[in-house]
């Protein structure tokens, strides 16, 4: 199984950034700049403002991945499907859904919460920003082993009948007491090399190991850290 | 391509603590839709639910684990290769709604430990995925599970899914104005909302071969899936039902089969205006005015979320062997887009493949064909 990498985004502790416009592979840290619509989209974006914090960091690491990608802009929508990774999930988003459960017994529980206590909502967000009519779906992530969201996306790219690509990360907003690394980062896979935007590399899962560009990777970070190797 | 099949499948509903006895249930146009004793409803816009009669948890614990024990009962000896994929939206939320409620420390209910402990249930080794794609997770997860053995990453898949009637989401629902206040009528003019439902469903796909070879039972192929996202509206449905259509399409191409040779539908069907009009509009756009006989369960067992579709494929594996469609309970007065085909009666089919769909928050849409097979 095959895909190209085009594209990565990521949403940390320093805010926004994207592979060809850094000059270091991201680091993570236990806190997370949640990206006001600003430093996400140029234009005026009123639903942006009323997403959960999980939803703003997941929505604005896919923006700036696709915008490495090549692939912001957009007229027709495209078969490209996200699977993302996540540990905690919208638990910070359930909480404060539940506060305004319990305070009033139900009556003033609120609609607008709710609607983001579902880990895959951030995907369906970036879904119709950006034309994405492929699978989404989110997964729960393990700590011994972040390389599995990518085994998923490329099984699913390889599985799929004629999807063009997957957006394939993690996103994860813990609440402020935990020590988990926060953010999120997507990388964009595609089916083929002959994309817009010249890939950073061949991404390969051979049986369960993950080659990029000919070496094994041990985790994301390596992965990331190689990708940026191709560029100097 | 391996050819796929559900070779066996258990349920926990609130029709009953298995297939036969839910079979029989929504064959007889049973419905468990009651006023929800569980926990005060006052302040909401309905008090009508499907829950699964004395589902009791021990103390901190939460109720997820007994719908898991009464589901693993049902499947014992699955084979110790078996990979496992479970599907849920909310997983453990009652425990998190007492220890917010209790201003107990916060740890999260973990899907990780959860997906361990539906491991431990059925004696499966201890890993395993879980997906969480809103009320289509387990028919994705189905379609997953089908795809792995397919293309030859396994041979045996258990997909676990279960969801519980919390607090937390009958309020949520109330809030959006989307509960009806009585039993829900799926497809029929004057519906106006959803009940929520609970459920643990469990199948056992395996590669046809095996399944041949070692002499396991066989309930239907899993001829097709496919997965599309509107890219329309993170609760809303779109309108024109583009994503359920791709979604079929997908299933179609899939299962090499035409629309024409789909013989009945298992349809979401949660009796909201705008699902149930979005998926008449997208079967018009797959099938025209050859509409074949459809069907929903969520006017007898409300609307089971992650694990609505796991139960409605458990289900339709009885309707293909039986080759008739349950009423759909609630649905009296049924839209006139229907042409017909769907009614609070039961319906015959005539034909080898049936289609379900689900569709849930984030634009997502799943579809699995079913295909009658005799070994």
């Amino acid at each position: 199984m095959t895909g190209w990498i085009t594209g990565i985004g990521w949403v940390n502790g320093d805010g926004c950034g994207h592979g060809r416009a850094a000059q270091a592979a991201p680091c993570w840290t236990a806190t997370v700049s949640v990206p006001t619509r600003r430093q996400v989209f140029a234009k005026a974006d009123l639903r942006f403002g009323r997403l959960d914090d999980f939803s703003r960091v997941g929505l604005a690491a896919i923006a700036c991945c696709l915008r490495d990608a090549g692939l912001e802009q957009w007229q027709h929508k495209r078969a490209i499907g996200i699977v993302a990774a996540t540990r905690k999930g919208c638990l910070t988003t359930d909480l404060a859904y539940l506060d305004t459960l319990l305070a009033s017994g139900g009556a003033l529980a609120s609609p607008n919460l709710f609607a983001y206590t579902l880990p895959n909502c951030f995907l369906g967000e970036a879904a119709l920003r950006f034309g994405l009519v492929g699978n989404s779906l989110i997964i729960n992530q393990s700590p011994r082993n972040d390389l599995e969201v990518l085994r998923y996306a490329l099984q699913e790219l390889s599985w799929s009948c004629g999807q063009q690509g997957v957006l394939a990360g993690f996103c994860d907003v813990p609440p402020p007491d935990e020590k988990e690394r926060a953010g999120a980062l997507f990388v964009m896979i595609e089916a083929t090399a002959d994309t817009g935007t010249a890939p950073y590399g061949r991404l390969d899962l051979q049986g369960d190991r993950l080659v990029f560009n000919g070496r094994a990777m041990p985790d994301v970070d390596a992965l990331v850290a190689a990708c940026f190797g191709t560029m100097s | 391509m391996k050819q796929v099949v559900i070779s066996r499948a258990a349920t926990v509903t609130a029709l009953g603590d298995d297939l036969s006895t839910l079979w029989r249930r929504l064959l007889a146009g049973e419905g468990a839709i009651a006023p929800v004793t569980r926990f005060a409803t006052e302040c909401y816009t309905s008090n009508h639910g499907a829950a699964i009669a004395s589902l009791q948890a021990a103390a901190g614990d939460s109720l997820m684990t007994p719908l898991l024990h009464r589901v693993a009962a049902q499947l014992s000896d699955l084979p110790a290769d078996c990979r496992l994929l479970v599907a849920t939206t909310k997983g453990e939320i009652d425990l998190l709604e007492t220890r917010r409620r209790q201003k107990a420390a916060l740890t999260e209910p973990d899907s990780e430990g959860f997906l361990a402990r539906v491991a431990e249930a059925f004696a499966l080794p201890p890993a395993g995925v879980t997906i969480n794609a809103a009320c289509a997770s387990s028919t994705i997860a189905v379609g997953r599970g089908a795809a792995m053995i397919a293309n030859g990453q396994a041979s045996a898949v258990l997909v676990y899914a279960a969801d519980l009637l919390s607090e937390f989401v009958f309020s949520g629902f109330s809030a959006l104005q989307a509960l009806a206040a009585a039993p829900c009528r799926p497809f029929d003019q004057r519906r106006i909302g959803l009940n929520l439902g609970e459920a643990g469903v469990a199948l056992l796909l395996l590669s046809e071969d095996r399944a041949q070879s070692e002499g396991a039972p066989v309930l239907a192929r899993v001829a097709g899936w496919g997965a599309a996202n509107d890219a329309h509206h993170v609760t809303a449905p779109a309108r024109d039902g583009c994503g359920l259509v791709l979604a079929c399409r997908q299933a179609l191409d899939r299962a090499r089969i035409s629309a024409g040779q789909v013989c009945g539908i298992n349809a979401h069907g949660t009796g909201t205006v705008y699902n149930d009009a979005m998926e008449l509009t997208a079967f018009a756009t797959l099938f025209g005015d050859r509409l074949p006989p459809l069907h929903g369960i969520k006017g007898s067992i409300g609307h089971c979320l992650g694990a609505a579709g796991g139960v409605e494929i458990a289900v339709a594996t009885q309707a293909l062997a039986e080759q008739r469609l349950p009423p759909t309970v609630g649905c009296d007065q049924p839209e006139p887009a229907a042409g017909g085909q769907v009614g609070a009666r039961v319906q015959t089919l005539a034909g080898d493949y049936l289609l379900c769909c689900n569709s849930g928050f984030g634009g997502i849409n799943g579809t699995v064909i079913l295909q009658r097979i005799t070994i």
